[in-house]
C-alpha cells in the first residue's frame, strides 16, 4: 500500500511544496477530521448570532418600556418611535427628532413709531415662530441627498469601469487600483473639504464627498457586469451595423449593464444614507443627514429611544437589502473603508 | 474672410498635441479620445474632490498663520509630530526627540502612543478578522448547510451599518444593561457595573475588549466576503484527490487549499487593515481607546490644531497609500474583484 502510493504522493505535492506530508494524521488531524466540520458549522452561527443578534435585540427592545436585566419588560409600547420620530406633543422629542423645528425668534420689540404730537408707539410680536418639519420631509431629503450622490456615482463610475474594462492603455492598471482603492478615510476628507471650501453649503459638500467615497463600490459593480460581457465584439457589430461610437455606448453598452449599475446604485445608496465620519466633520447647518440623526440619539437620548431610532435605520436598510436580493445578487460585492 | 481665419486657428490647435486628442484623424487617435472622454469626469472629480483639498490640507501643515488663510512656511508641525513619535520609542527614545524638537524638555509621546494604539489595535483586529473570514468563507463554501443563502446575506448585512451603529451593537452586547453583561451577571453572581466592556474608563482592558468586538462587527462581513470570492476561485479536483488519497482534511487544508487562497489572504488583510485604520464612529461613541482617527476629531473640534491635525492627517494618507501600492505590489496578494 505505502511503497507504490507515495511515489505518486510525492510527486503531486512537490508541485506545490517541498516537504512531504506524514503519512499518519497526528493526533490534531484526526481530532479535526472528527470534529472540524461541527467546529466551523457552530462558529458560522455563533458569528450570525453575534452580528445579527444585538440587530434584533434593539429591533425588540424599541418596542418595550424598560430594559433592566436580561431581557426587556413593562409592556409593548409604541412610544419610543414616536418619541425618535419625533411624532407627538412632545416638544423635546421632537426637537432631538429628524425633523426639528425651523425656528424664528421674534426679538422683544420689532420697532418703534415715532409720531408728532402722540407718545410713541411701540409694535412688539410676542410670539416665536416654530415650523415644525415634517418628518416625511426630512427624512425625504436626507433620501435625497444619498440620492444625489449616487447620480454622480453613476456619471462618473460608469465611464470610468468601462474605459478600464475594454481598452488596454498605458497607466491602465494603476488607474483600475485607483478607482476601485477608497482614496481617502471620511474623517481626513472632511476635515480637508472645510478648510478648502468654507463657504460651500453643506448639501453640496455632502453630495460631493458621498460621490467620492462611494464611488468604489459603483465601479466594481459595473465592472464586474462589464466583464462578462464581450465587450469588444459588441460594439464592433453595433458599429458596423453604422451606429455611432456615442449611440452604441449609451444603447447597447450601457443597456447590457444594467445589472450591475442596478445593484451598484443600491449598494452606493445605502452606504451614503449611512455615512457618518464625513458627514460628522463637514455638515453645519441645513436639514440633518440620517447617521447624524443616529449619533445624536445614540449620545444624549434615553437607551431605548436611540434603539428606537436605530430600528427605524435597520427597516430601511433590510428594505433595500431585500430590494437587493430582488435585483439577484448575493450579499455586497466587497469592503472598503468606511 | 472671418471663416479663413477661424480655420486657420482651428488649423494650428489641431496641430498642437492636445489637438490630435480632441481631433483625433485616425482611429487610434479617436480611440485615444474615447479613453480621455471616459475617464475626464472621474479625474475632474477626483481634482475638486480629493487632490485639491488634500493639497490645501497639506498647506495649512507647513504655515505659520491658518485661522484665516494659510500664509508663512513651517516645518514646526512635522517636527512636534515626528519628535513626539520619536519620544515614544523605548530607550533611544527620549535623546530621538529632543535632537528632533531641538529643546532640552522632555517631548510629548502622546502622538507617537495614538498611531501605536492604531497600529496594533488595527493589526490584531484583522488578523482576528481575517482567521475567522477563513473559517466562515470555508463553511459556507465547502459545507451543506441549510439556507445558506440566508446565511450568506445576514452575515453580510453588517457591512451597510455605519460605525456608530456598530458600537450600538456593542452597548446592547455589553453595556450595563446589555444582554450577554446581564447573562454572565447571572451566571456568576459579578456585579454587571464590573463586567461591562463599554462605559469602561478609557484604555482599560475591559474597555479595549469591547471596542475589539466592536471593530469585529464591522470587519467580520468584509473579511469573509472578499476570502468568499477567494474560495469560488479554488480548484476543487485537487483537494478532491487529495482526500481520496488519504489525506485528513486538515492536512488536505494545509498542503491544497491553503497555498491555492493565500494571495486572497494577503489582499484581505491588506483592506481589512486599511478599513481598520480609518474606523472613526465605532471609537467617538465607545471612546475606548486614542487612536489616530479619535485624535484628528480632538485637534479639530476641541483644540482647534488644525496644523497638527493636518500633519497627522498627512503622514496617515501617505502611510495608507503607500502601505497599499507597496504590499500590493511585493506580496502576492490578489484583491479579489
Amino acid at each position: 500500500m505505502s511503497t507504490p502510493d507515495s511515489d505518486s504522493n510525492s510527486n503531486n505535492t512537490q508541485a506545490i511544496t517541498g516537504t512531504v506530508p506524514e503519512r499518519e494524521p497526528g493526533q490534531l488531524g484526526r481530532l479535526s477530521a472528527i470534529y472540524g466540520r461541527k467546529l466551523i458549522t457552530v462558529l458560522i452561527f455563533v458569528t450570525v448570532g453575534f452580528l445579527i443578534g444585538p440587530v434584533l435585540i434593539t429591533f425588540v427592545a424599541s418596542f418595550f418600556q424598560n430594559w433592566t436585566g436580561i431581557l426587556p419588560s413593562g409592556g409593548f409600547t409604541v412610544q419610543n418611535w414616536a418619541q425618535a420620530l419625533g411624532v407627538g406633543a412632545e416638544s423635546i422629542g421632537a426637537q432631538r427628532g429628524l425633523g426639528g423645528f425651523w425656528t424664528f425668534v421674534a426679538p422683544d420689540i420689532l420697532f418703534i413709531l415715532q409720531l408728532p404730537g402722540i407718545a410713541d408707539i411701540t409694535v412688539s410680536f410676542p410670539f416665536d415662530i416654530r415650523i415644525p418639519t415634517p418628518i416625511p420631509v426630512a427624512l425625504g431629503f436626507s433620501v435625497l441627498l444619498a440620492l444625489l450622490g449616487v447620480v454622480i456615482n453613476l456619471l462618473v463610475g460608469v465611464p470610468i469601469a468601462y474605459a478600464v474594462t475594454r481598452y488596454d492603455f498605458p497607466g491602465r492598471r494603476l488607474m483600475n487600483t485607483f478607482a476601485v482603492l477608497p482614496i481617502v478615510p471620511g474623517i481626513i476628507l472632511g476635515i480637508a473639504f472645510l478648510k478648502t471650501y468654507p463657504g460651500l453649503p453643506s448639501v453640496i459638500a455632502l453630495v460631493l464627498g458621498y460621490s467620492l467615497l462611494k464611488i468604489p463600490y459603483m465601479v466594481l459593480a459595473v465592472q464586474s457586469s462589464f466583464e462578462s460581457m464581450d465587450l469588444r465584439s459588441m460594439e464592433e457589430s453595433a458599429r458596423s451595423l453604422g451606429a455611432s461610437w456615442t449611440t452604441t455606448f449609451l444603447r447597447v453598452i450601457i443597456p447590457g449593464a444594467k445589472q450591475g449599475i442596478i445593484s451598484g446604485s443600491i449598494i452606493c445608496w445605502t452606504l451614503a444614507a449611512a455615512e457618518f465620519n464625513f458627514s460628522y466633520v463637514v455638515y453645519s447647518s441645513g436639514p440633518r443627514p440620517f447617521s447624524l440623526f443616529l449619533f445624536e440619539n445614540i449620545s444624549n437620548n434615553p437607551f431605548l429611544r436611540a434603539a428606537a431610532a436605530i430600528s427605524i435605520y435597520f427597516v430601511i436598510v433590510a428594505a433595500v437589502t431585500a430590494l437587493l436580493n430582488y435585483v439577484g445578487e448575493n450579499g455586497f460585492s466587497v469592503g472598503g473603508v468606511r | 474672410m472671418s471663416t479663413l481665419d477661424e480655420s486657420s486657428v482651428l488649423g494650428r490647435i489641431r496641430e498642437t498635441r492636445l489637438g490630435q486628442v480632441i481631433f483625433p484623424t485616425t482611429e487610434r487617435g479617436r480611440k485615444r479620445r474615447r479613453i480621455v472622454a471616459l475617464a475626464l469626469p472621474f479625474f475632474i472629480l477626483a481634482t475638486f474632490g480629493a487632490f485639491i483639498p488634500l493639497a490645501k490640507m497639506f498647506r495649512i501643515s507647513v504655515s505659520e498663520e491658518f485661522l484665516y488663510a494659510a500664509q508663512g512656511w513651517t516645518i514646526e508641525p512635522y517636527r512636534q509630530l515626528f519628535a513626539s513619535i520619536a519620544a515614544f520609542i523605548p530607550i533611544i527614545g527620549t535623546e530621538l526627540s529632543s535632537t528632533i524638537a531641538g529643546g532640552t524638555e522632555a517631548v510629548d509621546d502622546v502622538y507617537g502612543a495614538t498611531i501605536w494604539n492604531s497600529l496594533w489595535f488595527s493589526a490584531i483586529t484583522t488578523v482576528s478578522s481575517v482567521i475567522l473570514g477563513i473559517a466562515l468563507a470555508h463553511g459556507l463554501e465547502k459545507y451543506e448547510l441549510p439556507r445558506k443563502d440566508l446565511l450568506i446575506t445576514l452575515i453580510s448585512f453588517p457591512i451597510s451599518l455605519p460605525g456608530i451603529v456598530a458600537a450600538f451593537m456593542m452597548i446592547v452586547l455589553f453595556g450595563q444593561t446589555g444582554f450577554l453583561t446581564n447573562f454572565f451577571a447571572v451566571l456568576t453572581g459579578a456585579e454587571p457595573l464590573n463586567i461591562q466592556l463599554t462605559g469602561q474608563p478609557s484604555g482599560t482592558v475591559l474597555a479595549i475588549t469591547g471596542l475589539f468586538f466592536g471593530y469585529l462587527y464591522s470587519m467580520i462581513p468584509r473579511a469573509t466576503l472578499l476570502l468568499r470570492g477567494t474560495y469560488a476561485e479554488v480548484n476543487t479536483d485537487a483537494e478532491e484527490a487529495a482526500r481520496a488519497l488519504g489525506a485528513t482534511p486538515m492536512q488536505t487544508f494545509r498542503y491544497v487549499t491553503l497555498p491555492q487562497i493565500r494571495p486572497g489572504i494577503v489582499g484581505a488583510c491588506i483592506l481589512t487593515f486599511r478599513t481598520a485604520l480609518a474606523i472613526f464612529g465605532t471609537v467617538l461613541v465607545l471612546k475606548s481607546l486614542s487612536v489616530v482617527t479619535f485624535r484628528f476629531d480632538q485637534l479639530v473640534k476641541v483644540g482647534y490644531e488644525l496644523n497638527i491635525a493636518s500633519a497627522l492627517a498627512g503622514v496617515f494618507f501617505i502611510f495608507t497609500v503607500l502601505f497599499t501600492f507597496l504590499s500590493l505590489r511585493y506580496t502576492s496578494a490578489e484583491v479579489a474583484q
